[in-house]
């Protein structure tokens, strides 16, 4: 039986009388890739701050690793990579300095650091721009810098907060193929997106959110047969079952 | 130890990578260089030489003869002056709007007077005292007329050793007299004027303005730091910074660093400028000066970081940080000498600016060290602990503090 790495249990978060997360709880094994699916507001943002350490988590608690989010979290720092779904970088620097700066904040010595940056920036294919200037990369190259920075501290547990949002098919591709090469290589990847094809591509297991409570639990394949035959059902149709298809609109 | 040397190397890359980011944008750099050179240029240019007198003679000819136009034209010739001639009503017009506070009027049988020797006298209609210009134009004016009552006294003179009245003089001896006079007349007078207020050449004066300078320079960099938080949240790299081994210490020390850092590159260019120009001391007063900027951009940085750290928007921040610079320029006597009594004296007491321009002004002109300044020390030392500990501590009630 494979190792969970990642153990979420009963895990909420309150921004005032609001709760965002409501007690979730799930896991993830070694070398899986696990999806997070949910429309907006529905807590996945959260629920990955929250293991990564940003946010402190209103009640529950989670295992990455072996250790505990809530009691160790420098030690979770050292095994986790994140890239949140925000781009953060600094447009002054080239992708070169962006990636050594956040490898030397991760441990990394200069030397090291270069390496790896060199490394890494060849996976998301820019090594032939390191030197220029983030301001002047398109949205898809940014968002492959930004994937390149989170692998710096060769993470065993890589979070990706939608990864692939507005870019081209191009760039699109080249970060599916760098995830799956992750995986291979044995990094846990916690997996948020909106485009259904992608989580249905990549994910092994999935679960789905709805305010703020996981609804839904298991392999593509699992989700699907709940509402039908799992060769003519899309994740799509499943989702829209699951969560309604009320719009939904909060930040 | 280790841990310890790691968490300060990680701080410093921080510093250093802020320091990158300003040398990057070319545009903020040359704004941040060329600020000081040009605050200093203009402060020099006030203060840094003699002030030389212009001014205008409203004069009014109501004589027309051929001394009353020397007059003009020897008070025209002198390079402080430059003459508007008006007519009688149209001067007494100007001086009743306020326009002229003096006119200088020549009345008629000026020059007649003159040539037979008889006292002569120019009329001043000036409102008030005339004004600072009216009273070295009326000086100026006074010297130019007893130039030529000197000159027509020569003449008389010469005529009368040469007999005249008894025996005619030739047309040639005329000339040579009106010759010799006209030679003597151009050659002097040489006397000109410069004005200087006795405050502007006072060297507390030049101390207080290059400490009050100094000191608004230091307190921008309130904006600065308080901007680098929220900067940084809002570029994501907040949160990216503390999913790695930086904490939240080390973070903010990164930031105090980056501070100081900013602000001395601005300060030091002053300082060498200040010290170049007025001569302020030696290499004791600039260690003084520079010890005691160094103190304040520390407290300065802290106090931005607080900002910075409560602030939600840049916004937010630009507007504490120039609130807080505003009151501690206006309080805390930047340009004048606030007394220690009354009510702006008590306010004064709660800057930094009050304090730290004190031992500044007791380092460049009473010879004090900077180590001598125990009090201004002590608070900018204390203001930046307690303003490290207080952005520290206001951090951790936002989103992205709470664990780190």
């Amino acid at each position: 039986m494979a190792e969970d790495f990642l153990q979420v249990e009963q895990l909420s978060k309150s921004f005032g009388e609001t709760e965002v997360v409501a007690g979730v709880s799930f896991r993830v094994q070694r070398q899986e890739i696990f999806g997070l699916l949910g429309p907006n507001g529905a807590g996945k943002t959260t629920t990955i701050r929250m293991l990564a350490t940003v946010l402190q988590p209103t009640a529950g608690e989670a295992f990455i690793g072996g250790h505990s989010l809530t009691a160790a979290g420098a030690a979770v720092r050292r095994l986790i990579g994140v890239c949140p779904q925000e781009l953060a970088l600094y447009p002054e620097l080239s992708a070169q300095d962006n990636l050594v700066f956040f490898g030397r904040m991760a441990g990394l010595s200069g030397k090291e650091a270069r390496a790896a940056a060199q490394e890494n920036l060849e996976v998301v294919g820019l090594l032939e721009v390191a030197g220029r200037r983030v301001a002047t990369f398109s949205g898809g190259m940014k968002r492959r810098v930004n994937l390149a920075i989170s692998l710096m501290n060769r993470p065993q547990l890589l979070f990706l907060d939608e990864p692939t949002v507005g870019i081209d098919p191009q760039s699109r591709n080249r970060i599916f193929e760098t995830v799956e090469g992750l995986r291979d290589e044995g990094v846990t990847i916690l997996y948020t997106t909106h485009y259904m094809e992608e989580a249905d591509r990549l994910c092994d297991r999935l679960g789905i959110m709805d305010q703020g409570r996981l609804i839904a639990l298991g392999s593509p394949q699992e989700l699907k047969a709940t509402i039908g035959d799992p060769h003519q059902v899309t994740l799509e149709q499943v989702f829209l079952e699951l969560t309604g298809r009320r719009l939904r609109d909060t930040a | 130890m280790r841990a310890g040397f790691a968490g300060l190397n990680r701080a410093g890359l921080l510093a250093v990578l802020e320091i990158r980011r300003m040398l990057v944008n070319w545009g903020e750099l040359a704004f941040g260089l060329a600020l000081p050179v040009v605050l200093f240029a203009l402060m020099y240019g006030a203060f840094g030489q003699d002030v030389v007198f212009r001014g205008t003679a409203q004069v009014v000819d109501r004589d027309g003869g051929a001394e009353a136009r020397a007059f003009v034209e020897q008070l025209d010739a002198l390079p402080e002056i430059s003459v508007r001639e008006r007519s009688l009503s149209d001067a007494e017009r100007a001086l009743d709007r306020s326009a002229i506070l003096l006119a200088i009027v020549i009345p008629p049988g000026f020059s007649e007077g003159l040539e037979r020797g008889e006292t002569v006298s120019l009329r001043f209609l000036q409102h008030g005292n005339g004004g600072d210009e009216g009273q070295v134009v009326a000086a100026l004016a006074r010297a130019v007329a007893l130039g030529l009552a000197r000159e027509a006294g020569l003449r008389t003179q010469l005529a009368a050793a040469l007999g005249e009245g008894e025996v005619s003089l030739t047309q040639d001896l005329r000339r040579q007299i009106d010759a010799t006079v006209a030679e003597l007349r151009t050659a002097g007078p040489a006397v000109g004027v410069q004005v200087r207020m006795i405050d502007e050449g006072n060297p507390d004066f030049i101390h207080r303005m290059v400490a009050g300078l100094l000191v608004m320079f230091v307190m921008f960099s309130v904006t600065l730091s308080s901007q680098y938080l929220v900067e940084e949240r809002q570029l994501g790299t907040l949160e990216r910074l503390l999913t790695t081994r930086m904490n939240a210490r080390e973070l903010f020390l990164g930031k105090f660093l980056a501070g100081i850092a900013r602000g001395a590159v601005q300060a030091v260019l002053l300082l060498v400028l200040a010290f170049g120009t007025f001569r302020l001391g030696g290499v004791a007063e600039f260690g003084g000066m520079l010890l005691l900027t160094a103190l304040l951009l520390a407290a300065v940085s802290a106090i931005g970081l607080v900002i910075g750290a409560l602030a939600q928007t840049p916004d937010q921040a630009s507007w504490a940080a120039t609130f807080l610079t505003t009151y501690m320029a206006i309080f805390g006597g930047n340009f004048i000498a606030i007394s220690g009594e009354g009510v702006l004296g008590w306010i004064s007491q709660f800057t930094l600016n009050r304090h730290v321009i004190d031992a500044m002004i007791a380092v460049l002109s009473q010879g004090e060290s900077a180590w001598q300044q125990v009090g201004a020390i002590a608070l900018m030392l204390v203001t930046a602990l307690l303003g490290l500990l207080l952005a520290r501590w206001a951090f951790r009630f936002s989103d992205a503090g709470a664990v780190a």
